[in-house]
């Protein structure tokens, strides 16, 4: 999705309406092409902001876009704002035609908000000739070329410098930590924002611990910190050091499953099986704790691990089972 | 989520420095501070990690607990003294969060919780007092059913969301700090601040200064001590009421009560009136709903949330005969 505007000049919005802005794209999921008479921008939402010079060429198919919805820009005062959503297929969905009579930069974000509560609306049944299509069409591909010359923004502070922007530099904040997971010593270089979560996931391959809502709400990526039960999602990399991580890749042995996973299949404890994992390794933290000591127990002490399928019945038969099985041990090499 | 740097500090001395620092902010557990650098509602330069500087030590002496800044909750909750001398706090703790969460936040990061309230975790929202220093507030006008009936203002109606701190309120405990000038202590009472005009204030800490460890007195009513929280689910969910109450009995007579609210006040909000009508009474379930009439005294309500007028004198009813069992 791609916002589209053309104005008369634009100063810089300043930093309070540009986050406004931000927050609607995000919203919308689209980028926001801005033309105006002297100097046009092109900004995703976590871009920092960019002037370049406008085209003739820019101001044309902008033109020619609006157009096509039967408005002429031709007719366009210094004090007129128009916008557009143009959708991935090229299309434009919406429009809004706002004559100023203040900060331009307020009209621009008004017009945003607009657009974002029309693309909440169903999609409009499509109008377009032939014709338009293959003209919307062409401008939607033009608009790609265009984004890709969009700037990814940097962190704020330290100052991003020019060679910074290319994607090929490292992160400035980026550090050599070592993981152990499940016994076995990851080198990494890593920025302080990235998540056990994603490091397990992106870096290292070790997909077995999944993300379910990334706000440590719904337990999936629950994995062992030293034997105990935690949150991959809310736990900063680099902030692990030396500590042992255990994911659901680390329970079973060579041949055969741990008890805990036995017990799971045996007892049929899931559907769909994303939340599974973050399931039997939040059991075995429990059963660690000697805290399973009824069905009301587990209930109680498997709060932090939802699953939308609604398997909670077969979960705690599966828990009690192995407690029974004596099934809390770790894995031997991760004691 | 935006990128930052991350600082190890090598002393507290060092900590406190670098969390003078504009837009520094100290990191213990994280479980709160993570997931609100990924709401993009904290924008950091810096997290200055405190786990190398502060003690997770829990120790039981005849004169009460002393508990570092970094006692894991779960630790905490667990712990066997603390569940026997100070119940309240141990089902304070317990009530709180889910086991993975329990298992890496701190004490001092509980004390710091920041508010649940949706329009304060949604940086989309323009109207944030709190978030955003004099651009309103959009629970006033908003869907409130979670907010604040006391304490509230008209720049913030958000609710305190922490249960544990509401324990030590009852308990009487004392917060441990360090800023640059050296050691201080602050009483539990005063240590969250009222919203009034400045929402964003929070605590009565200065910038920089830190929470080192808190002291839980043994008094004549920390045994005799519960807690008690209402909430939409059985488990892991905020409290939309709760009560800490301590009792002291003489007899067959209240000489001490305390009792604190949670889930209803913008900061853990001590109930005094009910207290004094607990004073010289038997401890009895009469005496109990009587007292509870007061609970929310001066409640200042909105369509959403009048119900936990209600809710918060029956909480209380509940916790006292607990307490009193």
């Amino acid at each position: 999705m791609l916002v589209v505007a053309l104005a008369p000049n634009f100063d810089d919005p300043g930093e309070e309406v540009l986050e406004a802005l931000r927050a609607e794209l995000r919203c919308l999921g689209a980028a926001l092409l801005l033309i105006g008479t002297d100097h046009s921008f092109c900004f995703r939402p976590d871009d920092e902001l960019v002037e370049e010079p406008s085209t003739d060429e820019l101001r044309l198919w902008a033109a020619q876009l609006f157009r096509a919805q039967g408005v002429e820009s031709e007719a366009l005062t210094p004090e007129t704002l128009l916008l557009g959503l143009l959708d991935d297929g090229g299309s434009l969905r919406w429009h809004t035609r706002r004559e100023l009579d203040g900060d331009p930069s307020l009209a621009l974000l008004e017009a945003a908000r607009l657009a974002a509560k029309s693309a909440l609306a169903p999609a409009p049944i499509g109008v377009l000739s032939r014709r338009e299509v293959v003209l919307t069409s062409l401008i939607g591909a033009l608009s790609l070329v265009l984004l890709e010359g969009c700037k990814r923004s940097e962190p704020q502070r330290p100052a991003p410098s020019a060679s910074a922007v290319s994607s090929l530099a490292p992160a400035p904040f980026e550090r050599e930590v070592t993981l152990n997971v499940n016994d076995k010593d990851y080198r990494l270089s890593i920025e302080p924002r990235v998540s056990v979560l994603d490091a397990l996931r992106e870096r290292l391959g070790l997909t077995g611990t999944k993300k379910g809502c990334d706000h440590g709400q719904c337990g999936a990526c629950t994995v062992l910190l030293d034997g105990r039960r935690v949150n991959a999602c809310l736990l900063l990399a680099v902030m692990v050091g030396k500590r042992k991580l255990t994911t659901i890749e680390g329970l079973a042995g060579p041949a055969e499953l741990h008890p805990l996973q036995e017990a799971f299949v045996a007892h049929d404890a899931l559907q769909c099986g994303y939340c599974t994992p973050g399931q039997i390794v939040s059991a075995l933290g429990l059963l660690r704790e000697k805290r399973a000591t009824s069905a009301e127990a587990i209930r109680e002490h498997m709060s932090g691990n939802l699953c939308r399928c609604g398997a909670y019945p077969n979960i705690v038969k599966a828990i009690e089972a192995a407690r029974d099985a004596g099934g809390d041990a770790l894995p031997a090499r991760a004691t | 989520m935006r990128d930052f740097d991350y600082v190890v500090p090598k002393s507290l001395d060092e900590a406190v420095a670098r969390g003078k620092q504009a837009e520094h902010r100290f990191i213990a557990g994280g479980t709160l501070l993570v997931d609100l650098l990924r709401l993009d509602v904290e924008r950091p330069a810096a997290l200055v990690d405190l786990n190398a500087v502060l003690s997770e030590r829990i120790s039981w002496a005849p004169n009460g607990l002393t508990a570092g800044a970094l006692a894991r909750n779960s630790d905490l909750a667990d712990h066997p003294d603390v569940r026997r001398e100070l119940p309240a706090l141990s089902q304070a703790l317990e009530s709180g969060a889910s086991p993975q969460i329990r298992n890496l936040a701190s004490l001092g990061g509980n004390l710091m919780q920041r508010t649940r309230c949706a329009y304060f975790r949604d940086p989309g929202v323009a109207e944030c007092n709190k978030r955003r220093p004099g651009s309103g507030c959009a629970a006033l006008e908003g869907y409130s059913r979670m907010h604040a009936v006391l304490g509230g203002s008209r720049a913030c109606i958000a609710v305190h969301p922490s249960d544990m701190s509401v324990a030590l309120l009852a308990l009487d405990a004392i917060v441990r700090t360090r800023r640059s000038q050296g050691g201080r202590e602050i009483a539990i009472a005063d240590f969250h601040a009222l919203p009034g005009e400045t929402p964003q204030v929070e605590t009565a800490l200065e910038p920089g200064e830190i929470v080192t460890e808190v002291f839980v007195p043994a008094s004549g009513f920390s045994r005799r001590s519960a807690y008690v929280k209402v909430r939409d689910r059985a488990a892991f969910a905020f409290a939309l009421a709760s009560a800490a109450v301590a009792l002291e009995l003489s007899g067959e007579k209240i000489a001490t009560a305390r009792v604190a609210l949670g889930g209803v006040a913008t900061k853990p909000w001590r109930a005094l009136e009910v207290e004094a009508a607990l004073l010289g009474r038997p401890p009895t379930r009469e005496t109990f709903e009587a007292a509870a009439k007061l609970a929310a005294n001066g409640a200042r309500t909105t369509p959403h949330n009048q119900f936990k007028v209600e809710l918060a004198r029956r909480v209380v009813v509940r916790a006292l005969e607990r307490a009193a069992a």
